[in-house]
Formats: structure tokens, sequence, C-alpha cells
């Protein structure tokens, strides 16, 4: 049973890379190396930004801005989560903002950001730091507001108090909405630094990407893709597996 | 713990937009700065002067139309892939890896290549929204159809539905339409996202073209006057689909 | 048995009415959920409730458990009018109710825990009432390890570890296989016997209810009231032998069948005209 399910889930991903990336080799050649980029390309140029420390650096703006940006956001974000969801009052009165600010394309609100903060470091670390924080506090909120009715029945038959009714029933409760929240704010913090990296500074690996579309290099733009993929890809996974773990905290009062 | 009536939330709500609105435009006018704080009386102003201009229809219809066209490409690919990775296990190990590592990509982060490879013009524009919104699509039809419920699948067999394609069409897609639905709320959020920035970074144009050109310009009362109908035409639309969605559920 | 408190009733219902609002609008229609109920358990007695679907069987142990109060009347626990959860009653829930995040012996160790009981003793205890409702060797599985009836020996042992002297139970077995509910009610028997409790039971299945009581209570619907209860004198301990097939039983569960059916039938006719 396991073999045959194992056997599959190695192979035919690498089978497929195989067809792709040689396929893409054959047509990228036989075309336009230079515009199409094929694979060896790819390599090259990549070997080329490593040599000379340009990917090196832009990575490590990339991951500071990131890393900051979503730290502050966690630290900001579930407590400010936490009053919302307990003071209903201010929760209901602010959700509207700030489902509207969720809503809104980052890309067209660059032109506040450039007007309030520049185009600096701190106008990215806002756009890392803000759109991540409303996804955490939100879900917080809500994990805090949503506390299954039956188990505060019966921390209340047992004559729970405020505050063990807090560490028993409701915090518990609502962590898998908190992690839920923060892997959703860190798919926002990662597109937040790679806008303010191709439209307010041009620094860090959206800089690369944007200065390989000046110099018409998709090579180059493409060794930025494939890191910030692999970036997004092993912070996102990391999270799910971690909000998986609290999968079954839901539960479902029938 | 009890929860609050929808009449008392709505009137906080609307005594918070009063109180916000009105203290915006008295900081505001404190502040006199216009580049960073323009007041409300002057968003509006701005708005009602790009409404009576036709300027903001005529951007709105481009974006509609480019997100439209979009989100139906979307759907289509989104419905090819998902179906061929719910019904065939070799396409699933073979072509999702991709599809989550698209997932995960910011959009922006493709459109320098986009630009380079398909140009600036409309079939650009389009294959930007469709980066942006096909992967929610594709996964919602691929977890639809995979967990087909088997005893309405016996169901119609026993009616004598034969064949993959008839079953398809009578059962599975009924069945899997409030997560396809669901799938289509989640894209059509993203394709909100992807023509934004299909409009600011290629050609200018539509909305996005609209608010980027009043931003090169330091309008900032213009920007806040055409952000605030993307928003709307984004929540629209969600909820537009978020009610259709909760229709579909017959349990 | 405490011979001061011997005539004392566990529980005694005075005039016990409540309505409930339509709508959360203040002032929305209120539908007569229980009308007048009066009501006095013997201690020691196993009590069941039955009733047809609606008639507020669930609610009227809500207001024994003071989870929610009543509009008007009374509730008296060993003599003493109760108007909040206490130490003498402990809730067995439907759908069990338990922390998904807390291991059994957490779950069991809840009541001592907010009571904040010392830790060895808290543990004692529980580990004693793991052990009486067989699962000693599942100490430290998590809820959505075990199955259903599992999970209820669970809740079961949480209430017993409270030492309170009177078991409510709602449908505890409700959703539970039927297999595996024989067996629980044999189990509860024997505990019952035991510990000498006070037990309300809400079921909605005419065997159990009959096969569990010393008396049976029967609710009619719309608004609920005390229709009548009955009395099963039927041999303890009853599942030495073969209770069903016994005289007594047959009539009592015949008599309880005609009374629901025929407040089913009205209710029907009520419906369709």
């Amino acid at each position: 049973m396991l073999a045959t399910i194992s056997k599959p889930r190695v192979l035919l991903p690498l089978l497929s890379l195989v067809v792709v990336v040689g396929g893409w080799e054959l047509v990228g050649r036989s075309i336009n190396p230079l515009l199409f980029a094929p694979p060896s390309v790819v390599a090259q140029q990549f070997a080329e930004l490593l040599a000379t420390g340009e990917l090196q650096r832009a990575a490590t703006i990339t991951v500071q801005a990131l890393f900051l940006g979503y730290a502050l956001a966690v630290v900001a974000g579930i407590p400010f989560g936490i009053v919302m969801g307990a003071w209903e009052r201010f929760g209901d009165i602010l959700q509207p903002y700030l489902y509207a600010i969720f809503s809104t394309p980052r890309v067209v609100v660059v032109p506040l950001i450039i007007v309030w903060f520049g185009i600096g470091f701190e106008a990215r670390l806002f756009l890392v730091f803000f759109w991540s924080a409303i996804a955490i506090s939100v879900n917080t909120a809500q994990g805090v507001r949503h506390a299954r009715p039956d188990l505060v029945e019966v921390a209340r038959s047992y004559r729970a108090n405020r505050v063990q009714m807090a560490r028993h029933v409701l915090i518990p409760g609502a962590i898998p909405f908190v992690v839920a929240g923060l892997r959703i704010g860190a798919e926002r913090a990662i597109v937040g630094v790679i806008i303010g990296e191709m439209f307010l500074q041009i620094v860090g690996l959206g800089g690369v990407i944007q200065k390989g579309s000046e110099e018409l290099l998709p090579a180059k733009m493409l060794c930025a893709v494939v890191i910030i993929a692999t970036l997004g890809t092993i912070i996102v996974t990391l999270l799910d597996t971690f909000e998986k773990r609290f999968q079954n905290w839901k539960g479902d009062a029938a | 713990m009890s929860a609050r009536s929808r009449k008392d939330v709505r009137r906080d709500q609307l005594i918070g937009v009063a109180v916000f609105l009105v203290l915006w435009e008295v900081t505001a006018r404190a502040l006199d700065n216009p580049l960073t704080m323009p007041p409300i009386s002057a968003i509006l102003a701005a708005l009602l002067d790009l409404i009576l201009s036709g300027e903001l229809f005529l951007a709105l219809g481009q974006s509609i139309f480019l997100l439209i066209v979009g989100l139906i490409a979307a759907t289509v690919i989104g419905f090819v892939f998902g179906a061929l990775i719910a019904r065939s296990q070799t396409a699933y190990w073979m072509l999702n890896p991709y599809f989550s590592a698209l997932f995960v990509t910011p959009t922006i982060a493709l459109v320098p290549l986009v630009l380079v490879w398909f140009g600036f013009g409309f079939p650009g524009r389009v294959i930007v929204v469709v980066l942006a919104a096909v992967v929610p699509i594709l996964f919602s039809v691929a977890s639809g159809l995979r967990d087909a419920p088997g005893d309405l699948i016996d169901v119609a067999r026993s009616f004598g539905v034969k064949g993959e394609i008839p079953l398809l069409f009578t059962v599975r897609i009924r069945a899997a339409l409030p997560v396809l639905m669901a799938g289509l709320r989640l894209a059509a959020g993203r394709g909100v996202v992807g023509m934004a920035v299909a409009e600011t970074y290629l050609r200018l144009g539509g909305i996005g073209g609209l608010i980027k050109s009043y931003g090169a310009m330091f309008q900032t009362d213009y920007v806040f006057a055409s952000i605030l109908p993307l928003s709307l035409l984004g929540i629209g639309l969600v909820t537009l689909i978020a009610r259709v969605e909760r229709r579909l559920h017959w349990t | 048995m405490k011979d001061a408190t011997v005539d004392v009733p566990a529980i005694e219902l005075r005039g016990i009415r409540k309505t409930f609002a339509l709508s959360d609008d203040e002032n929305a229609q209120r539908v007569l959920a229980l009308d007048g109920i009066d009501l006095s358990i013997r201690q020691g007695e196993f009590l069941t409730i039955i009733g047809p679907s609606g008639c507020g069987k669930t609610t009227l142990l809500r207001i024994i458990a003071s989870l929610i109060l009543p509009d008007d009347g009374e509730v008296m626990v060993e003599g003493e009018t109760v108007r909040e959860p206490g130490l003498k009653r402990a809730m067995v829930f439907q759908t069990f109710g338990l922390f998904p995040w807390k291991t059994v012996i957490d779950n069991v160790m809840f009541p001592l825990q907010v009571r904040n009981e010392p830790a060895e003793t808290a543990r004692e205890t529980a580990m004693h009432h793991i052990r009486q409702v067989g699962l000693d060797r599942f100490v430290d599985a998590y809820p959505h390890q075990l199955s259903g009836g599992m999970q209820q020996r669970v809740g079961l042992a949480r209430a017993l570890s409270t030492g309170a002297d009177i078991l409510l139970m709602d449908e505890p077995f409700g959703a539970i296989d039927a297999q595996t509910r024989e067996l629980m009610q044999e189990e509860l028997m024997r505990i019952w016997q035991e510990e000498q409790k006070t037990v309300v039971f809400i079921t909605h299945d005419l065997d159990e209810a009959v096969l569990l009581a010393d008396r049976v209570l029967l609710m009619s619907r719309g608004p609920g009231r005390v229709r009548e209860t009955i009395p099963v004198e039927l041999p303890r301990p009853r599942f030495d032998y073969d209770v069903r097939g016994h005289e007594g039983f047959a009539k009592v569960r015949g008599h309880l069948w005609q009374a629901l059916r025929n407040d089913l039938v009205e209710q029907r006719a009520e419906e369709t005209s």
C-alpha cells in the first residue's frame, strides 16, 4: 500500500520536471534563447548573480523586511484581535474598514503610501506589516468570538469563573483561528514585500525582477521568481502543517 | 457571550461611519495638507468630478471587461486542469506542484515576465488576471470532483446513468457546485488584484491606470476618489458570489 | 445516605414556567416552552423523562442545572432554592462536551481544577473515576482518538469526579450506536447503585426510559407539561435477567407508547389542518 503510493509521489513529479525543463530548453533555445530563457541560460545567470553576490544581498534585504514586518504584525495583530473579539461592539464597528482595506489591491494603494511614508524602508515595512496584521487580528477576533457554545455551557455548569473560562475554553478554542490568521498573514506579507520592492524602492528580490525587466533579461527575473516561490512555499507549507495540527481542536458541536 | 443582534450591529456601524467621516474631515482641515490627507469633502468633490466627466465609468468599464474576460478564461482553464487532476492520479502528481507554486508566488512578481513574453496589450493583461485567479478555481474543481458523493453516484448508476461523462454532468458537477462557487469567490478577489496589477504595471488603463496617473500627479483626493470604486467593485463581486453560494447549499 | 436529610427531596420544582422569544427583538412574540411544572425527586431516585420532540425536556433539565433561569417558579436542591449551577449537581451532555485540547485525565480533572483542588488529590479522584468507567488504558488519549461510547464514558467520569449527589443527564446515549448504548446503560445502572446518586435522565427512547427508571415522567408538548408519572417496579439489578421479557416491562412500555402516540397523532393533525 505505502509503496504503491509513495513511488508515483516521487517519480511522477520528477518525470514531469524533466519533461517541462527539457521541453522548455528545446523550444526556448530554438526560438530565442535570450528572450525565452531556457533553463540552461537561467542556471548560468543564477551562477553569475551568485558570484557577484547580487542575489544574496537582494535576498537578505527581502527577508529582513519580510520578517521584521511579519513579526510586528504578529505582535500587534494578536492582541488587537483579542480586543476586537472580546469587545464585540468595537469589533463590529471596525470590521467593515478592515474588510475594505483588505479587499483593496495593494498596488493601487502605492501612491498613498508614497505620500505618507516615502519610498524607503518604512514604506516597505508598512506594506508588509499592515495587511498581514489585519489578517491576523480579524482571524483572532473571529476565534475569540466563536467559542463553542456547548463547551462554554460545560464550563458554566461546573462553575468556571471568567478567568477559568478564558484559560480552559476561550483561548484554546481561538488558537486554530489564530494559526489560520498567521498563515493568511504570511501570504499577505510575502506579496507585500515584493510590491514594495518593485514599486517603491527598487531593492531586494523584487528589485532584481524590476531591473531584469528594464534590462530585458527574463533569465534574471526568473532567478528571483524561483527564489521568491521557494521562500513562499517553505513559509506557507510550514504554517500549513502547523495549522493542521490544530484541526481537530475545532471539532463540531453536532 | 451572547451574540449581538443584527440591528444593534447595523446601528453601531452607521454611527461609526458617521463619526469616522466627521473625524477625518476635521483632522484633515486642521492638518491642512491635502497631499497626505485630503478632507472627505475634497474626495467627494473629486469623485463627483470623475463621475460627471465620464472618466470613472469609462475606466470602470475597461476594468470590468478585463476582469470578466480574465475570470472566464481562468474558469475554463481551471476547470480543464482541475478535472484532470481530480480524475487522474498521474496528472495530479505531475501537475499539482506547479499550481501550488503558482499559488504562493505573488502575481506581481510574474508580471514583468508576462510583459516580456506577451507584451502589454489586452492578451498580456488577461494572462495576468488568469495567473492571479486560476489556482483557486482549479483547486476547488479538483477537490469538488474528487470528493463526489459515492451514494449519489450509485443512485444515478442504479437509474441507468452510464459512463464517466454523463455522470460528470448529471451528478458530479451538481454535487460539487458549492465548492466550485467557493473557489470562484476566492478567484474573484484575486482576479481584482490581478486586474489592478495589470492595469498599473502593463499599459495604464482602466481604474488601476486612473489611480496610478493621479498618484503620479500627487492628486491625493483623486487617488482616494478612484480607489473607492475599485474597492467597492471587489467587495460587490465577492458578496454577489457569496450570495449565490449560500443559495446553492441544499443542506 | 445522609440520614438527617433523607426526607428532603433531592430536587423539587415548583410552578416552573419558561417562555422563549421568537427573535432577539425586545418586544418579539414569545412562545411558552414549559408551563407550570411541579415535580419532586427523591434522594437516590432514578427518574427518566420522556416526551415528543419539542416538549421542553432539555429546557427543563437546563433549568434544573440552573444553566438557564425559569420565568416563574423555583428550583430547590436538597431543600434550598438555587439560582446558579452548584456543586451538588453535575451534568452529562448529549454531545459529550469534551475539550478537544485536553486529554482524558485533564477533561475529568476539569471540574476539580475549577474548584482549585490540589493537583495531587484531583488527579487521584479523576483516576478513580476513569477506572470506574473502564478507561484506565486511555488516560492520556485525546477525545478525537476515542469512539462515541468512550467519549461519553469520559463525560460520565467527569460528572462523577465532582462528587455531586445529583447527575443530570441530557440524552447521554442518544449519539451512541445501539449495541454500545446497551452496555453503557448496564454500566450506568451499576455505577448508580454503587454510588447512590440521584439521576435525572432525559431520553427519547421508550425502552431506555423504562429499563433504567424508578419512575418515568411523561411530558406533553405545546406547551411542555407533565402528562403523568409512572412508577416502574421491576426487580433490580435489572441486567441479571431478561428485563424486556418481563411482564411489567411490556405493560409500562405499552402504556407509555399509547400516550406518546396520541400526542404525536394530535400533532400531525394540527400540522396538516
